[in-house]
Order: structure tokens, then C-alpha cells, then sequence
């Protein structure tokens, strides 16, 4: 059995547990971050994409909405690269009660949240697809957040600094020793092999599934309500600017355009299983009813897949019958040591991704305290890696960066514009052999076509990679349609439904795919 | 615009109705909003590959079966026998086509069993000479070449999957000068039409052969001139040559398109592409007439016949929208195995049989949509059958084509006569 | 249902439906097998990169990002071809607007977008033009002063104006009018072919009009991205013609890109959807062949032909195939006895309106037309007929053989 000592191990790689790895990285302290599996596989893979102004808060969680704004400042300056400038609306549209302007407006103010309120002619020139009855429209500095590129830029930067970073890591035990947390075993799901990690302070990072991790550490209580909600994704950006439905906050009141995508949620339905990843279909109606409130023609538009998130909502006072919505969105720290007499285990739940930065920040300072070493937090300040240059992400950067290598390189995956190139160095970057890491690294497969062209190129690139077996390359590809498929069957209509039916064509027909090797 | 039929579609289904009826004399036209899924398929002939699981040997043998135990199925509608004449008339078009010396080969008492990109094996019924060559009940080895410039393509995943299956293959991949860093297959395909490319292609390949060894090629073995170049390559390398189809755009698919045209415009019969069929007019049960969009304004033509041949859901002429309501969107034709109020629509595996996969226009055993009288389906746009899983597209869309002009001419001399 | 041709609504500017018609796009490369450029230089990524593929990552607040859509020639094939009902070749010619509009537009391209200026200069001296134009050193100095290339195929000024002939001619008065559009290429480089629709239409019993005062339909200046002017231009002959289609008659026009900018494209690509004139205009007008041929088909249409011992080649040029109606001129040379045509199957010449003028496209046009030339050549047809006039010129110039338009075969079987 291996095993291996560190100071801090982050068990949860999401938004979180990366950040918390590379605020600690960059405090000198050495770091294991694991999850059980790729990297923001949990609620951060699967966001909405909203870098929060803090204006759907200014209301109803004035605490939340002074969080917001003040790490969307900050999350400027040092993740510019994962970033798009978008800027956000809030509208009012016919079915919003035309009082709510007024106490967002006052919200506003009060939080520190800057809103301007504009012409809504300007808005409707800017935006174009926006619901042309509209009464009200404010401006304020939302963006969307690409939580993949962040978290993968902090986990380098952790990297850079020693850390070490295991995904597809398992926790199969928490080691106690008395009243201490010591560390954990973790399994490799690939390879099956255990490892014993030995470390100074144990951070649970691991959102909705930190009840099951406190009970591993012997700690009862811990309750986190997994909120479910889904989000759809259209084929393309229906809008370029984020757009709020001025009102109290409520389902499939946000449009976000993220990359080539855009995207509209949310729901919100306690569920038991933060592993419940379902979708409904009413809800999946309903959302499209949303979509077409906000953009008249949403229902004729392409939706490219649906996906769920569970919201880790914390709920220290166990009132019942409470709507998940309702319970706040701050984040919660809890220091074991104090809470549960278990020493040198932490955990950190609860909040948003947009506050993922302070939720780290609090804390490593908690670990810090607790190892008795480590410095001040830099994360206010030091660039992610790739943010250096404080230049926001715009939309047609994969678009420009092929013009400038036209003639150079092939294009493997057309829809998202991945040179081969790019493709070849991502596998070895990721140290893979896995599609559906690729995917989420570089945005395989994303696009329209769904993997329908450029998922077998990928395979036979991959497949001539050291070590990888026809067969080996057969499952993986396989496995990448099968989990496509997913998210799209549920919300399949229209010009989709045409894509699949090619995609099926392709995959079954002129390649057979489930018979390759038999 | 005065027709005696006017087919809607210009896949297979269309362009074969379409010619059949201008052979016999009719005046057709075929208008299209777009080239059909001829560019996009492999190219075979399809008729039946898959019974369920289990594959099938010989159609010819098989079909009676499959046929009473899928009554609803386009085969069943035309029946059995309806295939072999259709699939002959296709050969014949193709023989007496543009493209000098191409042929198909093969038969319905046989499915020829052909390597896919990724290795599986295919049955098919009937295949063109360029791919005859990869017959895999051959035993002679296999080497799989493919080229570096072609993404579409991978020799290596394709041949180690043909040795897992029991197969001897071996793979190359080569570096050849096109003047350009990628290429798709049609474009590599333009490049084998040409005698000096093959010239270097076979200098730069037949040191790395070994002794009996067929060699097997991406789908690229020209457009204009398939049977020159497969001709030229086998004599530069002494040994049986084959194209294997891959990713889109198909070569082998473009020849069928190339080949049907020919044989609808040498009939006398118009092609209108880009025209989409948005209305129609009607006497009761009869269609007198559709408009078509055109620069301006719609184009009618008026007929006594029409074949609707447009492709089922891939093409969008069987739509499903977010209301989940399913509609025929050039006539508004009723149909069969569209979803209803609380049935499940998809099946969360992908590769097991989806709900919705065989939906499609209601027809009878004539093949006559339901509300009309003249109106015929012929095609994709046909319910009962999933094409893609059973490997019957072809098959189906050759005989149900062929079928629906039978009808119309016998309809018609009947008209005639009396 | 997604229409193939979109008509905005309150809700949806055009635009907008335009770019919507992106979410049609299922990859399937159909456009790309059609494309006459990408599939002879890789400078055209193609136009599934360019029209659905690159909207996506376009942002009408930014600056334009890929300068390759400058290579698409907008002759409007992938559209056609499409079977999913994408715009592709309007979603190309905003991002090229938009292109050009941020960098610039050539000196050259406006020139060239003006074909009725060149045409006033050029006309009154025109044997003196015509011989700059066939001189070797001028035309190098033209190449590397305006960018157009040496050998690029340009037509000879006629040294008199269509409209001059037209001043002094008097339609015989009938009950079916036409009103004709007669387009630049007709008015100063081809003044005989006007003479021989009007002489067709004539002998068929059509009224012919033809206001003096009409002008470019804008469709090389929308071409060349300057999209303001095009407008002007296509209102102004949206203005003319709309009363005469009040009236009764239709607009009558011999060169297909024309009456397919006056049918469709000024109102697609420069988004003028919403102008009673142009819209009335647009559904009342109609090439010369698919008038005649509707005429046919009601019965109505001479076929007092004398045979014609001839062989033909017919190339429909993509503008023509843009209409969307097959090719009437081929059912129409079928009823001239005697006369063998061959239909070619080619989508584009290469030409592409000005395109293949330009020093750095007349290589990627002369490659683009090459099937139709080989064509063409084998076979073994002593003439070339072709719709539109820029194509005839390129054929000419590629072939050696002489390129008419159809009506001056029907013109010369008539024996008018």
C-alpha cells in the first residue's frame, strides 16, 4: 500500500477544493487534493455559468449579494482568462411584478452592487432576441465563468507548487487516531490501487456528499439539503449579455451566455441523493416556457443538452418542510475542532460558485490556524495561471487562434474549433486515456454535433497513444457516446432530434460501433 | 408547371422513383430543398444485415421471415419480392451510367460482409467493385492504410479491431503530399481521380505491402472514374485494392447521387434542388398540386401523382418540436409511431431501440398516404423500420422507390385505358 | 417548421432568423462536397466553417476574427444544396460586410462594385478601352494599381448604350406587359442581346417597357460588402418597377444574379424585408427563361423555330441555380429542332460576379471553373450558352469558344 504525507489534504475537487489547494500552494503548504472523480465532476461541473453581480441577491439575501460583488471584483483581476466580459440585464418582463424594479434598485444600492438602469430601447438594441415587451431594464457587471478552465488553471498553478492532484480518487476511509482526523485512504477507480495519505489538517470540500464524509470521520450532523436544479443549453448565443428576470428569484429566470452556449436555469428540488441526477421532464417543459418569456422564439431554438446540479444548501437549524431555496447561500465553515470535538478536520460547504475564492480563503486560514504554519492569503491578488495578462476571455478566441493557423493544423473537433495539435498535448497534459476527461478539459464533443464527428478522429488519436488498446479505445468511446446521450435524450426535439438521428446513422451505420472488435 | 408526378426528395428513394417513372414515359420532376443522404452514406446497398441481433447471411432467405414477423415494416408493405427487381434496375443504372466500368456486385442470396472505420464487420447485399475487394470471408491479410492528412480516417484503430475479430490485419498510416494539412474524404478522393497522384501514391505504398496482402484504402478511390482508378491501383500494386466507407462526406455516396441523376435527366425528368415543398393544394382526397419556396415566390407544380421520398427525421421532414408534437412537414401527412401524451419518447441507453426510431407517414399496402389518394411514401419518411440498426437503409429506400413508380404506371395505364 | 426562406416577424428581425437558421446545421458536410472554392484552395475553410460553424463564435459587439470569409465567392451553392435549410451563404456575406467594414474596403473593390460609372467612362470611348484592356503593360499596371488581375476576363465596352436603342424604340401596344430590367452588363457591354430579349418577348406578344432611368441593382456592391450602397442602388430600382407591377405587368430580366438580387437577395442579405416596393417587386419578377417557359407550359409560347443543326454546351450559373426553379433555359433550347444541348454539371464558373477579377482570387476562380471548362471540352459543343454575362465572359476566356445567352439561340431559330 502506498502512502504518502502532506500537510493539507482537500478531499473535492470542484471549484472549492481547487481553490483551496491553490490558496495553500500559494502559502507554502504542500497539498493532495482528490476527488473520487475528474476534477468538478460535482455541483461545479455542472453550474449555471453565471459570475455573479450579486443583483439576484440584493433582495432577498443582502449578505450573499455583498459576497457576490465583492468576489466578482476580485475573480477579475485574477481569473480574467476564465472570464467573459458579458455584462448582465436585469428586465422586467410582463409577467414580473413591475414593484420589484424599485427594491432592486434600493438592494442595489444598498449591497454595493452596481446597477445603472437604462433606455429599455438600448437594451433591446443590444440585445435584439430580448423580449420586445419589456418595461425595465438595468445594467450590471454580471459575466459568465468557465469553471473548468478555472479550476484546471488553479490546479495547475497547485501543481506547479508541488502540490499533487488526484482525480479519480475514491474516499474509502477517514483515518482517526483519538479525537484527530489524521488523513485517508483513497482508492484509485482506475487502477484500483489504495493509497494511505498522512496529513497535517483534513479539508472536506466536498459539497453536497459532506455528510457522508463526516459520518466517515465519525462526525454526525453535518446536513446538507441537496438542491437539485437543472439547466438547458441552447445551440448557440440566443443573447451576448447575461439576462435576469427582475423579480425574486425563481426557476428558469436566467439566461447565461457562456463560450458558443447559451444557457437557462434554474430549478430548485430537494432530492435525497446528491448523486440524483435525473431530469424530469416537466421540468425540462417548463424551463423551455421559461426561455420563451424572456426570449420570444426560445421554444423554435435548438437545445443541445440538459444537465443537473445539486446545490449544497447547509442547514445548521433543522427546521423541516423548509424550500431549499429559501435556506441561505452563504457558505459554512466548520471547524471540527470546535463544532464536534474531532480535531484537525475541516469542513467547508454551502455557498456559491462565484464565492468559491473567500469559501477557500476562510478556509485555508482555518487550516493554517490549525497546522500553526502557512502565511497570509494571496489569492486576492495573484494571477490563476493563464490570467496573467488580465485579459478577459472573449467568444471568438478558438475562432481567432484557428485563423491564425489556418493553414497549419487540422481541426479535430470542428464545432469547438480543437486542432489536433491541442487535442494531442491535452492527453498528455491530463495524463488520460479517458474521452470524457477531454471533454471536459477542452470541450470535446460539446458543440452541436455532439461528438457525432469528431469523437471518432479522437479515438483514433488517442488509440495511438502509449499503452492504449483497440479495445481500450473502443470502450472509451462507447462510454463518451452513451454519456452524451444523457443529457440529451431528455430535452431531444426539433433540430437535435435531426442531429442524433445522423449521429445514430454515423456511430451504428456506417461505423458500427458496438460491434468494433467482436 | 404541369407534371404527371412530382417526387419530393432527392435521396435514393426520389431519384429512384423519379428516373423509373421518366424511363416509363412519365413526365416528372423531382424538386428538393436540398441534395439527399446519398453524400453521407456509405454507399452499398443495404437490404438486410440485422435481424435483431442476430445477423443475417442472406436477405434473400431471410426477408419471408422478417417480413411476417414485421408486418409493418416498408418490406412487408411491398413485399419481399419487390426487392430483387429494384436492386437490379439500381445496377443496371449504375452500369449504364456516367461512371465507365463501375458496377455493383453481389446479391440478395448473399450479404457481403465489409470492414467498417472502426473495424466491425457489415453486411451488405450489394457493394461497388471498389469495395468488393474487402470481403472479409476472404482469409487473404489485410493492410489498412490510411493517410495522416485524412483525420477521417484511422487505419490503426480500424485494423487492430479486424485482428481482434480474427482477422489477419496490419496497419500503415502515410504521409503523402496533397498540398494541403487536412483533407476530407471527398478531397482525397478528387486527388486519386488523378493518374499522377496515384502514381506517387503507389510509389510511396508498394514497398511497404507484403506479399498477399489486399490493400485497404478510406473510401477515396475516386468520383469521377472509380473503376479507372481502382483498375490503375490494382495493376500498380499487383493485389486487390478496396475503399473501406468512413466519416462523411462518402465518395462512393456521391457516385450513387451522380448516378441516379444521370439517370433521371437522361429519362427526361427535371431537378429542381433547393426548392422546399411548403404547401399544397387539394380536391378532396387527391393532391393537385405543391408549392415549392423559390427566389420570390413559391413555384407550384401541379401533378397527378406525387411521391413524397424525403428522408424521415434526419432531414427535418418529420419534425418533433418542443411541444413534442410530431408533424410531416411538406403535406401534413398523418403519422404512425409518433409519441402520445405520457409515453416514454427516448430510451435512456443509447444503442438499445428508441421510441420514436420508427416513426413515420401512415400508409397502405400500396404505399398511398392515409387521406389521400395519390399521394405515395417512399423512403426514409416510411414508418417501421430502423434502417441504421437492421441495415436495410438502401434496401428500403431502392424497393419502396421502385414500388411507388410501379403503382403510379399501373395506376396510370389503368387511367389510360380505361 | 423551419421555412427555407425566412420571413421575420415582430418578434425576430431577420437578421436574427438568419442567424438562427445556424441551429439547422447538423455537420453533415453536404455544403462542403458543393463548395467551389474550398475544395480548390484551402484559403476557404468552407462554408460550414464559415457560414454556421463561425456565427457561433461571433459577437456583434466585437471585432470580426476570421478574415477567411473573405474567400467565399457568395455564390450561394451551399445554401442550395443545403438539405437542412441553413443560410449559409447569407450568414457569409454579413460576416464579410463586417469584415470589410472594419478593415476597410479596397479602392478596388469600390470601383469594380460600380459597374455603371466604368460603364459611363468606358462607353463613349470605348475603342480606346477596349484596347487598354487587351494591352499586356496596362493590364500589369491595372493589376498592381487597382488589384485587378492581368488576365481576369473583361468584357468590351459596346461603345453605345442599350438605353440609347431603347429611347428610339417603340414597343407594339398588347395586353400582356412586361416591364425589362435590363441590367449594366446589357446597357454597355451587350446592347445586342437587349435588342434580342425585347425582339422574343416582342414576337411572343408581350409589350415591352423599358424605364430609361433604371440603374445597377447593387448586387456587386452588396457583393463587396457595402451593403448601405447596395441599398440605395436596389430601393431606387424597387421605386421604378413597382409601379408597373401595379399596373399589371411583371419585371423581366435576362441576367439571373440580377433578378435573383431584385427576387431574393436584397432582401435576405441586406435586410430589406420590410419594403412594400422591393417586395412587391421581388415576387413579380422573373428571368426571361422562366417566363418563356411558364408560357410554355400554359400553351402559349411561339415555336416557330427553324432547326438549328447545332451542338450546344448549357452551364446554368450558380445565380441562376440561386433561383431555386431548375433550369427552364434547357426545356426551352429542347424545342429548337435540330439543336443538341449538353447539359453541364458544374455549380460555378469561378467568376463569381467580380470575385474572379481580383489579383488575389483569379487563380481560386479559374480553378473553381475548371470542371465546367473541361466539361465544356469534352463535349465537343462549339458554343456555350449561359444566363449570365460576367459567367459568358469567364467561359469564354477559360474555353475559347463564344458564350451566349439562350434567348439569342431562340433569337436566331426564330429567325427575328
Amino acid at each position: 500500500m502506498a502512502s504518502i504525507t502532506t500537510d493539507v489534504l482537500v478531499i473535492g475537487g470542484g471549484a472549492t477544493g481547487a481553490g483551496v489547494a491553490w490558496d495553500a500552494a500559494l502559502r507554502g503548504l504542500d497539498v493532495v487534493l482528490s476527488d473520487r472523480l475528474d476534477l468538478s465532476e460535482g455541483t461545479s461541473g455542472r453550474f449555471h455559468g453565471l459570475l455573479h453581480s450579486g443583483g439576484r441577491y440584493a433582495v432577498k439575501d443582502p449578505d450573499a449579494a455583498v459576497e457576490c460583488i465583492g468576489e466578482n471584483v476580485i475573480l477579475r483581476r485574477v481569473a480574467s482568462d476564465n472570464i467573459e466580459d458579458t455584462g448582465g440585464f436585469f428586465v422586467t418582463t410582463p409577467f414580473d411584478d413591475p414593484e420589484y424594479a424599485g427594491r432592486f434598485m434600493q438592494g442595489c444600492r444598498d449591497t454595493g452592487v452596481p446597477c445603472e438602469e437604462i433606455d429599455v430601447s438600448v437594451a433591446l438594441a443590444e440585445e435584439p432576441r430580448l423580449n420586445p415587451k419589456i418595461s425595465r431594464a438595468f445594467r450590471v457587471p454580471d459575466g459568465s465563468l468557465d469553471i473548468w478552465k478555472t479550476v484546471w488553471s488553479m490546479a495547475r498553478g497547485a501543481r506547479d507548487r508541488g502540490a499533487r492532484i488526484l482525480p479519480y480518487h475514491e474516499t474509502v476511509a477517514i483515518h482517526r487516531s483519538g479525537d484527530e482526523v489524521t488523513g485517508a485512504r483513497l482508492r484509485n477507480q482506475r487502477t484500483g490501487e489504495e493509497i494511505d495519505v498522512e496529513a497535517g489538517v483534513t479539508v472536506s470540500a466536498t459539497g453536497s456528499w459532506a455528510g457522508k464524509i463526516a459520518e466517515m470521520a465519525g462526525i454526525e450532523g453535518v446536513r446538507v439539503l441537496p438542491g437539485k436544479g437543472i439547466m438547458i443549453a441552447m445551440n448557440h448565443r440566443l443573447v451576448n449579455t447575461v439576462i435576469n428576470r427582475c423579480q425574486m428569484p425563481t426557476d428558469g429566470d436566467i439566461i447565461v451566455p457562456i463560450r458558443t452556449v447559451s444557457v437557462i436555469g434554474t430549478t430548485d428540488v430537494h432530492v435525497e441523493d446528491p448523486d440524483d441526477r435525473t431530469i424530469a421532464q416537466d421540468q425540462v417543459d417548463a424551463m423551455l416556457e421559461d426561455g420563451e418569456r424572456l426570449v420570444p422564439g426560445f421554444k423554435r431554438a435548438r437545445a443541445l443538452r440538459v444537465w443537473s446540479g445539486v446545490r449544497p444548501l447547509f442547514e445548521d437549524a433543522k427546521a423541516d418542510n423548509v424550500a431549499t431555496r429559501d435556506v441561505t447561500r452563504a457558505h459554512a465553515l466548520l471547524d471540527h475542532s470546535q463544532r464536534d470535538g474531532v480535531g484537525r478536520f475541516v469542513t467547508i460547504t454551502g455557498g456559491k460558485v462565484t464565492t468559491f475564492r473567500l469559501m477557500a480563503e476562510d478556509t485555508v486560514d482555518a487550516v493554517v490556524r490549525l497546522l500553526g504554519r502557512g502565511g497570509p492569503c494571496r489569492t486576492r491578488t495573484q494571477a490563476m495561471p493563464g490570467s496573467e495578462s488580465g485579459r478577459y476571455y472573449h467568444v471568438g478566441e478558438r475562432l481567432e487562434r484557428k485563423e491564425e493557423h489556418l493553414l497549419d493544423d487540422q481541426l479535430v473537433c470542428e464545432c469547438e474549433l480543437i486542432p489536433r495539435k491541442r487535442l494531442e498535448h491535452g492527453f498528455k497534459q491530463r495524463d488520460t486515456r479517458n474521452l470524457d476527461d477531454i471533454r471536459r478539459y477542452l470541450r470535446l464533443g460539446m458543440g452541436p454535433c455532439q461528438g457525432g464527428f469528431c469523437i471518432y478522429r479522437a479515438t483514433g488519436i488517442l488509440h495511438q497513444l502509449d499503452g492504449m488498446t483497440a479495445e481500450d479505445a473502443d470502450n472509451t468511446l462507447r462510454e463518451f457516446l452513451e454519456e452524451r446521450w444523457q443529457g440529451v435524450w431528455p430535452v431531444l426535439y426539433g433540430d437535435q432530434l435531426r442531429q442524433m438521428r445522423l449521429h445514430e446513422w454515423i456511430f451504428q451505420g456506417v461505423l458500427d460501433v458496438e460491434r468494433a472488435g467482436r | 408547371m404541369r407534371y404527371d408526378v412530382v417526387v419530393i426528395g432527392a435521396g435514393v428513394a426520389g431519384l429512384a422513383a423519379g428516373a423509373r417513372l421518366a424511363e416509363k414515359g412519365a413526365r416528372v420532376c423531382v424538386v428538393a430543398k436540398g441534395v439527399g443522404s446519398t453524400h453521407l452514406a456509405p454507399g452499398t446497398i443495404d437490404v438486410l444485415g440485422y435481424d435483431g441481433d442476430g445477423r443475417v447471411e442472406s436477405p434473400s432467405s431471410a426477408l419471408p421471415a422478417f417480413v411476417s414477423r414485421h408486418p409493418q415494416h416498408p418490406y412487408a408493405l411491398v413485399g419481399a419480392d419487390s426487392v430483387g427487381p429494384a436492386l437490379e434496375w439500381f445496377a443496371g443504372c449504375v452500369e449504364s451510367g456516367p461512371k465507365a466500368g463501375y458496377r455493383y456486385v453481389g446479391s440478395l442470396e448473399r450479404n457481403t460482409l465489409l470492414p467498417t472505420a472502426v473495424g466491425a464487420a457489415r453486411p451488405s447485399a450489394l457493394v461497388p467493385t471498389t469495395m468488393a475487394g474487402g470481403d472479409l470471408t476472404d482469409a487473404a491479410p489485410i493492410c489498412v492504410a490510411g493517410f495522416r492528412v485524412l483525420r477521417d480516417f484511422h487505419p490503426a484503430l480500424c485494423a487492430a479491431n479486424l485482428a481482434r475479430a480474427g482477422h489477419e490485419a496490419r496497419s500503415l498510416e502515410l504521409e503523402i503530399d496533397t498540398g494541403r494539412v487536412e483533407e476530407n474524404a471527398l478531397g482525397m478522393a478528387r486527388h486519386f481521380d488523378d493518374s499522377g497522384f496515384r502514381g506517387r501514391f503507389a510509389a510511396l505504398v508498394s514497398s511497404q505491402l507484403k506479399a498477399g496482402e489486399r490493400l485497404g484504402l478510406p473510401a477515396v478511390l475516386g468520383v469521377r472514374d472509380p473503376q479507372g482508378v481502382l483498375t490503375d491501383l490494382e495493376q500498380r500494386l499487383g493485389r486487390p485494392v478496396f475503399e473501406i466507407p468512413t466519416l462523411p462526406p462518402s465518395a462512393p455516396g456521391l457516385r450513387v447521387y451522380d448516378v441516379l441523376k444521370a439517370a433521371l435527366r437522361a429519362a427526361g425528368g427535371r431537378l429542381v434542388i433547393g426548392a422546399e415543398v411548403a404547401g399544397s393544394t387539394r380536391d378532396g382526397a387527391r393532391v393537385t398540386s405543391v408549392s415549392a419556396r423559390a427566389s420570390g415566390r413559391d413555384h407550384v407544380y401541379e401533378a397527378r401523382w406525387v411521391v413524397l421520398a424525403t428522408g424521415g427525421v434526419a432531414s427535418g421532414a418529420i419534425e418533433l418540436d418542443s411541444d413534442w408534437l410530431a408533424r410531416e412537414n411538406a403535406l401534413g401527412l398523418p403519422l404512425s409511431g409518433a409519441p402520445t401524451e405520457g409515453s416514454a419518447r427516448f430510451d435512456p441507453d443509447y444503442f438499445a431501440e428508441q421510441p420514436l426510431n420508427r416513426m413515420g407517414v401512415t400508409v397502405d399496402s400500396s404505399l398511398i398516404a392515409e387521406g389521400t389518394e395519390n399521394v405515395l411514401v417512399a423512403g426514409a419518411s416510411l414508418p417501421g423500420a430502423i434502417s441504421w440498426r437492421e441495415g436495410s437503409g438502401e434496401g428500403i429506400s431502392l424497393s419502396t422507390g421502385y414500388a411507388a413508380a410501379k403503382t403510379v404506371l399501373e395506376r396510370e395505364g389503368a387511367t389510360a385505358a380505361a | 417548421m423551419n421555412p427555407h426562406t425566412p420571413h421575420p416577424t415582430p418578434d425576430t428581425p431577420l437578421h436574427e432568423l438568419l442567424r438562427d437558421s445556424l441551429d439547422h446545421c447538423v455537420k453533415c458536410t453536404i455544403c462542403e462536397t458543393a463548395c467551389p472554392v474550398s475544395n480548390v484552395t484551402p484559403l476557404f475553410p468552407g462554408p460550414k466553417y464559415a457560414g454556421p460553424q463561425a456565427e457561433r463564435y461571433r459577437d456583434p459587439a466585437a471585432p470580426s476574427v476570421d478574415s477567411s470569409v473573405d474567400y467565399c465567392s457568395g455564390c450561394g451553392i451551399c445554401t442550395m444544396v443545403c438539405p437542412q435549410g441553413v443560410k449559409i451563404a447569407e450568414l457569409n456575406a454579413h460576416a464579410r460586410e463586417r469584415l470589410k467594414n472594419e478593415k476597410g474596403v479596397p479602392l478596388r473593390d469600390k470601383v469594380i462594385a460600380r459597374p455603371t460609372v466604368l460603364g459611363r467612362i468606358g462607353t463613349p470611348v470605348a475603342p480606346l478601352a477596349n484596347l487598354s484592356l487587351r494591352l499586356r503593360p496596362f493590364r500589369i499596371l491595372a493589376e498592381k494599381v487597382i488589384g485587378v488581375h492581368r488576365d481576369a476576363a473583361l468584357p468590351k465596352f459596346a461603345g453605345r448604350s442599350f438605353r440609347a436603342w431603347a429611347k428610339k424604340h417603340k414597343s407594339p401596344p398588347a395586353q400582356r406587359r412586361v416591364v425589362y430590367f435590363h441590367n449594366c452588363g446589357t446597357q454597355y457591354y451587350e446592347p445586342d442581346v437587349g435588342e434580342k430579349v425585347v425582339a422574343v418577348l416582342e414576337h411572343n406578344g408581350f409589350q415591352v417597357d423599358i424605364p430609361l432611368k433604371q440603374n445597377c441593382c447593387g448586387l456587386p456592391l452588396q457583393s463587396n460588402g457595402l451593403f448601405d450602397d447596395a441599398r440605395k442602388y436596389v430601393l431606387r430600382q424597387a421605386r421604378l418597377f413597382a409601379p408597373y407591377v401595379r399596373d399589371g405587368a411583371v419585371v423581366v430580366g435576362n441576367a439571373t444574379s440580377c433578378t435573383l438580387m431584385l427576387k431574393r437577395e436584397a432582401r435576405e442579405i441586406l435586410e430589406l424585408e420590410d419594403d412594400p416596393d422591393l417586395k412587391l417587386v421581388s415576387e413579380n419578377t422573373y428571368d426571361i427563361c422562366e417566363l418563356l417557359l411558364d408560357l410554355h407550359d400554359r400553351g402559349e409560347f411561339k415555336t416557330d423555330f427553324k432547326p438549328l443543326e447545332e451542338s450546344v454546351a448549357y452551364h446554368a450559373p450558380c445565380q441562376q441555380q440561386g433561383h431555386w426553379m431548375g433550369k427552364p433555359a434547357l426545356d426551352l433550347l429542347a424545342l429548337v429542332p435540330g439543336l443538341r444541348v449538353h447539359e453541364m454539371d458544374a455549380y460555378c464558373c469561378g467568376i463569381a460576379g467580380t470575385y474572379g477579377l481580383k489579383v488575389e482570387k483569379y487563380d481560386i476562380g479559374m480553378r473553381a471553373g475548371e470542371d465546367l471548362f473541361r466539361q465544356v471540352a469534352d463535349s465537343g459543343a462549339a458554343s456555350v450558352a449561359c444566363d449570365s454575362e460576367t459567367c459568358r465572359w469567364q467561359i469564354e476566356h477559360a474555353t475559347h469558344r463564344p458564350s451566349v445567352h439562350p434567348i439569342e439561340i431562340l433569337h436566331r431559330a426564330y429567325g427575328l
